[in-house]
């Protein structure tokens, strides 16, 4: 927490999908960033916001494990990075990585989770008791922006998300919320935003809201209408 | 009702998760990662009475030899060939990539620099950075550091005169340009024009390969920057300096920050400064090669040696 009173908390501006989709574009096409890199970027970024939400000496359980549920594309290769970078911080996450990419980045992110020890669920367990016994809080990096429930296995997960009582902390946009009505919606308790805060998340509701968006250059932020913003020291995410 | 053995389950997958922050041991080969891809709830057949608790077992520190230096007791600093060793394991065995581990690298740079030389301690007008970088991996840092100079608040501008034709540099050199950050198209003459201009410089030249004779352009601007009076901040080893013997009449930066673990030379610097970076060692790997690094606070990428 900050000791200073910063500059005035703006309201975040949302990027519809489109928009979300013709930055990332941008940087990977004019700035030239590599997608690896990004990966890379935001997945260390949303395992700082999760430090800052459940800080290690906060958390109820004795051992401070945490349970990083993965989906196939690259909101999953996310989550496989930050599970990486919560081991390096003192978590003791364990993946659920079950419909894994083919991709060789993604199967490198794999590789890198396995050789630092990281166990990875052959299967989530159905009673939602022993997830909310074994687990301080649920990362879920399962769909993303990708909106509607998407194939087996995610829509299972999301089933079982629904019913936890741990906290979950969702990267872009919670697993399975698409705009229009909100029905059947997993109820995250914190929201990490990755470059900026997507228009679906506007009814997001929970506790603590983060972004991760220092690395965007501020052209392109004044360019999409969300920057520049402050970031305290040299963090790499902001509560909103 | 999921039975006492499925619970006992979770309680041992609880436990394993307690043993495992002791790091794995090399001596038992046991590799958990792969052990649990098993049906959950299945009885392990350990207790928690082994050694998988919290605590290690004892790494053989002989087969490593007296190469601990000054630091924190135990710390190895590491010659030439280890850590040639250890990045190609990173990169081979671990699956790491070079633009991944040269991100985290980057910004671990210019976290020490924030921490060291906040942009308010700086007496020029800006607070103005040159960044200086060589042909190879150890000049890719610095593209990365001086982005991230940029996003801190620093006004960073690189000389970049050998420049690597491989994607991933072209990629960091788009990045830096894209965000304003200027390339000079030639090295100031004179000591005195850095130390007018700058507040801090930052040596991206050479490192841990650096091997032979200083080819031009780097003798004539090390000859240069050995007689600048500002701050120098060298990436991981001082530019010039034989990597594990040092060079007394060479470059005395007042930073180093050394990556993934220091290295000899780094026992000859006697600059103010000396944080370790690039946090992403794996505890095997660490283990395995009995380097000893204290913890890192918190999340930060960086941690102040002296």
């Amino acid at each position: 927490m900050s000791s200073a009173p910063g500059p005035p908390r703006e309201p975040p501006r949302y990027l519809s999908r489109a928009e979300a989709e013709a930055m990332e574009k941008e940087l990977l096409e004019d700035y030239r960033f590599g997608r690896q890199q990004l990966i890379e970027i935001w997945g260390h970024a949303c395992a700082v916001a999760v430090t800052k939400a459940f800080p290690l000496p906060s958390l109820p359980r004795r051992q401070p494990t945490l349970l990083v549920a993965c989906g196939p594309a690259q909101n999953g290769a996310i989550g496989l990075v930050c599970a990486r970078h919560l081991r390096s911080f003192g978590y003791e996450p364990t993946i659920f990585y079950p419909k894994r990419s083919p991709e060789p980045l993604h199967r490198d992110f794999t590789t890198q989770c396995e050789k630092m020890d990281i166990p990875f669920l052959s299967y989530l367990p159905t009673e939602v008791q022993l997830i909310d016994d074994a687990y301080n809080a649920v990362v879920d990096a399962v769909l993303g922006a990708e909106g509607s429930e998407g194939p087996e296995p995610c829509a299972a997960i999301l089933g079982t998300l629904r019913l936890l009582r741990i906290p979950i902390v969702s990267l872009d946009v919670p697993s399975g919320w698409a705009p229009g009505p909100a029905s059947g919606d997993i109820s995250p308790a914190v929201l990490v935003s990755l470059a900026a805060p997507q228009e679906v998340t506007r009814r997001f509701q929970g506790r603590r809201h983060f972004l991760a968006g220092r690395f965007v250059p501020e052209e392109l932020q004044r360019k999409f209408g969300i920057g520049p913003r402050h970031y305290p020291g040299s963090d790499c995410v902001v509560a909103l | 009702m999921p039975g006492p053995r499925a619970l006992l389950g979770l309680g041992l997958l609880a436990a394993a998760a307690a043993a495992r922050a002791g790091g794995r041991c090399p001596e038992r080969g046991w590799s958990w990662g792969r052990g649990w891809n098993r049906s959950w709830g299945r009885e392990r057949g350990w207790n928690r009475s082994r050694g998988w608790e919290r605590g290690r077992c004892l790494p053989r520190r002989a087969m490593h030899g007296p190469s601990a230096g000054p630091g924190p007791a135990g710390l190895r600093f590491l010659g030439q060939e280890e850590a040639q060793a250890i990045d190609q394991e990173l990169f081979t065995e671990y699956k790491f990539s070079v633009d991944q581990l040269m991100e985290l690298a980057g910004l671990s740079c210019a976290t020490a620099i924030a921490k060291a030389y906040p942009p308010s301690s700086f007496t020029t007008s800006q607070p103005a950075v040159l960044v200086v970088c060589g042909p190879g991996n150890n000049g890719g840092d610095g593209l990365v550091c001086a982005r991230h100079l940029k996003m801190f608040g620093y006004q960073p501008t690189v000389y970049y005169p050998k420049r690597s034709s491989k994607p991933l540099f072209e990629g960091l050199t788009t990045q830096c340009k894209k965000m304003d950050i200027p390339f000079l198209p030639e090295f100031p003459t004179e000591a005195a024009f850095i130390d007018e201009l700058y507040g801090l410089v930052v040596d991206a030249i050479f490192g841990f390969s650096f091997t032979g004779a200083v080819r031009e352009p780097f003798g004539s601007i090390l000859s240069t920057l050995e007689r600048v009076t500002v701050p120098i901040a060298s990436i991981d080893i001082p530019s010039g300096w034989d990597v594990e013997k040092g060079k007394a009449d060479g470059l005395q930066p007042d930073m180093l920050i050394s990556l993934t673990a220091p290295k000899k030379a780094a026992m000859h610097f006697t600059g103010r400064y000396h944080f370790l970076g690039g946090r992403f060692v794996p505890p095997a790997l660490q283990e395995k090669y009995a380097l000893n690094l204290p913890a890192y606070p918190g999340t930060d990428c960086v941690l102040q040696l002296t």
